[in-house]
């Protein structure tokens, strides 16, 4: 089950709720989301055992996260509930490389310990970097720049209606786990086979839910797709900040 | 068993990228060129549906621990192949920007653990053939089981190539394989027995539910694009294997359109080189080896088992926690031109 800390502040996310107008504006939306893929991308190059050039890459999605007044006990909550996953592929390192890489004093750090670390902030610095971009960046700008950038229209047509509708379907399957639950005495109810009748009318509620939507869009005119995309010219800054953004991440990577 | 950026190298991560969006192109021209708007909120509720079901969890007899539906082969048992693999892609999409679940560049690992096996593999080749005529019996659960089972275990022997081929997590192949196999072996029952439990209270309650997606017929093309999908990767597999290149210098190849980036522009690597030794206040302070890192007699004879020096070690790491002070300051003075949020938090 994902934990209810998730749920938090579903309100905050895609509304771009955030918009540190020093950075963006929504002019700017199509480059950022090019710099953001940059980023990551640079982050992920950083070779296994060097913790240092993560820790400076920190600085972008820090300097982003204070300067734009982004929440940031809800990025930090973010960050904890990182997948165990990644802590499990993090943590087996340490046993499983323990060649000693170096020494601070009478202390030798080993090799996996140190590639299990950099494996631990490289998510921090990545997540950090997404979520910040979600927390500013509304979901349908997304999705617009995403039809500019010749994404096919079935998908974002798709994601539009995924987001939109996720939050009336969560609060739903919420309460109807509420009730089971209330009703459930110990294990008993919550067993996989009556959960599964209960996934099943949630489905014909779903079904339902579709029906009614799509005799609502074809009233509204819809032929297809939500976004059509528009010729929007590439703009002389736009490609300036991408390329000192490339430029500043590989002077990073080359100089740490 | 979400693939996340940390643990992805660029290549592995660029490639199944390239692979699963072209299968993203590919089902969306298939959708299109069919005409039927109809199933357009259907493909949007049912994604939304994925992930309410996902909040409902229950518990799993015998363990004592709880899970959830995964959803992909519900999706092409409800949609067919087609417009489950681009449901299965948006609802990854959607957990990967606002969840955190996997990363941005691992999206098209998770895309392809996630939804290239149960949607174009276990529905046409297992799902559809075990129950032949008969939709609601035995059959049908052995096919929801068997189906489950090898979508989940395919998905996670994807998910050990690539984890391998990235070279990040230390795990020796045998190991990985033989934790995760029996893991998802598991969670495939479980996943199987749920898409079986709920396909039959729909079968009874609201057959006709199922029609369209039982009138589906399994994809033709789906041996080439499997073909194609295995090209890529064995050609990666070959090409990672023999050259073993470092994530930036494989970017660098991409841009410059040469492997031979090194050797071919061996006075832009020096000058860069002489640019690092220059601009670095903290010279070779990482924590990469370095050759010409001074150590003093005591530590030479404390052994040679370290390779880095631990005073330059130090340094690096104080001389980066500098930078990020720096930044977090810079943010916090320029806080205070920037325009305030437009909601309170």
């Amino acid at each position: 089950m994902r934990h209810p800390a998730q749920l938090d502040h579903l309100h905050l996310i895609g509304r771009g709720s955030y918009s540190p107008a020093l950075f963006l504006n929504w002019r700017n939306h199509r480059v950022s989301l090019v710099i953001l893929l940059l980023f990551v991308l640079f982050v992920i190059s950083v070779p296994k055992h060097d913790v240092t050039a993560v820790i400076v890459f920190a600085a972008f999605p820090l300097l982003f996260v204070t300067a734009g007044r982004l929440p940031v006990l809800f990025i930090a909550k973010r960050l904890l509930l990182i997948s165990p996953f990644i802590i499990i592929m993090a943590a087996a390192n340490p046993f499983l490389d323990r060649t000693p890489y170096v020494r601070i004093g009478t202390m030798a750090l080993s090799s996996g310990l140190v590639s299990g670390t950099v494996i631990i902030l490289k998510s921090f610095v990545t997540i950090t970097a997404v979520v910040a971009f979600t927390l500013c960046v509304p979901f349908y700008r997304m999705c617009e720049v995403l039809r500019g950038f010749r994404v096919p229209g079935v998908f974002v047509t798709q994601l539009v209606l995924l987001y939109r509708y996720s939050f009336l379907l969560v609060e739903e399957a919420t309460a109807m786990q509420k009730a089971r639950n209330m009703r459930a005495f110990r294990r008993k109810g919550r067993d996989l086979f009556t959960t599964a009748k209960l996934l099943g009318s949630l489905l014909l509620r779903t079904h339902d839910k579709a029906d009614r939507i799509y005799r609502g869009m074809i009233a509204r005119g819809f032929e297809g797709e939500l976004n059509k995309p528009k010729a929007d010219a590439v703009r002389k800054e736009e490609l300036f900040s991408a390329g000192a953004a490339v430029l500043v991440f590989a002077l990073i990577r080359v100089v740490f | 068993m979400h693939m996340a950026d940390a643990l992805v190298s660029p290549v592995v991560g660029g490639a199944f990228w390239v692979a699963s969006g072209a299968l993203i192109g590919c089902s969306a021209r298939k959708i299109a060129a069919e005409k039927d708007n109809s199933k357009t909120p259907l493909m949007g509720v049912l994604g939304a549906f994925v992930f309410a079901a996902q909040m409902i969890n229950f518990s799993i007899p015998g363990t004592g621990s709880s899970g959830h539906l995964g959803g992909g082969l519900l999706l092409a048992a409800l949609l067919g192949p087609y417009r489950a693999f681009i449901t299965i892609a948006s609802v990854l999409t959607i957990q990967c920007l606002f969840f955190a679940d996997g990363g941005i560049l691992a999206l098209g690992c998770n895309i392809f653990n996630l939804g290239f096996f149960p949607a174009f593999i276990t529905y046409p080749f297992i799902y559809r053939v075990i129950p032949g005529k008969k939709q609601y019996g035995g059959r049908l659960a052995a096919a929801s089981i068997v189906a489950a089972v090898a979508g989940l275990l395919m998905g996670a022997f994807s998910v050990v190539i690539q984890t391998l081929l990235s070279g990040i997590s230390e795990l020796p192949f045998g190991t990985f394989v033989l934790f995760m196999m029996p893991v998802h072996f598991g969670i495939g029952i479980v996943e199987g027995l749920v898409v079986w439990a709920v396909l039959l209270f729909v079968s009874r309650t609201e057959p006709r539910l199922l029609v369209p997606a039982n009138g589906a017929r399994a994809p033709r093309t789906v041996v080439a694009v499997f073909a194609v999908a295995a090209l890529v990767c064995g050609g990666l597999f070959a090409w990672f294997a023999s050259s073993d290149p470092d994530g930036l210098e494989w970017s660098m190849s991409k841009v410059t359109g040469t492997g031979e980036f090194k050797r071919a522009g061996g006075k832009v690597h020096d000058l860069l080189a002489g640019i690092q030794e220059a601009v670095a206040f903290l010279p070779d302070y990482s924590f990469k080896p370095a050759h010409s890192a001074a150590s003093t007699p005591d530590e030479q004879a404390a052994g040679p088992a370290s390779p880095v020096s631990p005073g330059t070690t130090v340094a690096g790491i104080v001389g980066s926690i500098l930078v990020l002070i720096v930044a977090g300051s810079v943010g916090l003075i320029l806080r205070g031109r920037s325009a305030r949020p437009q909601t309170s938090v």
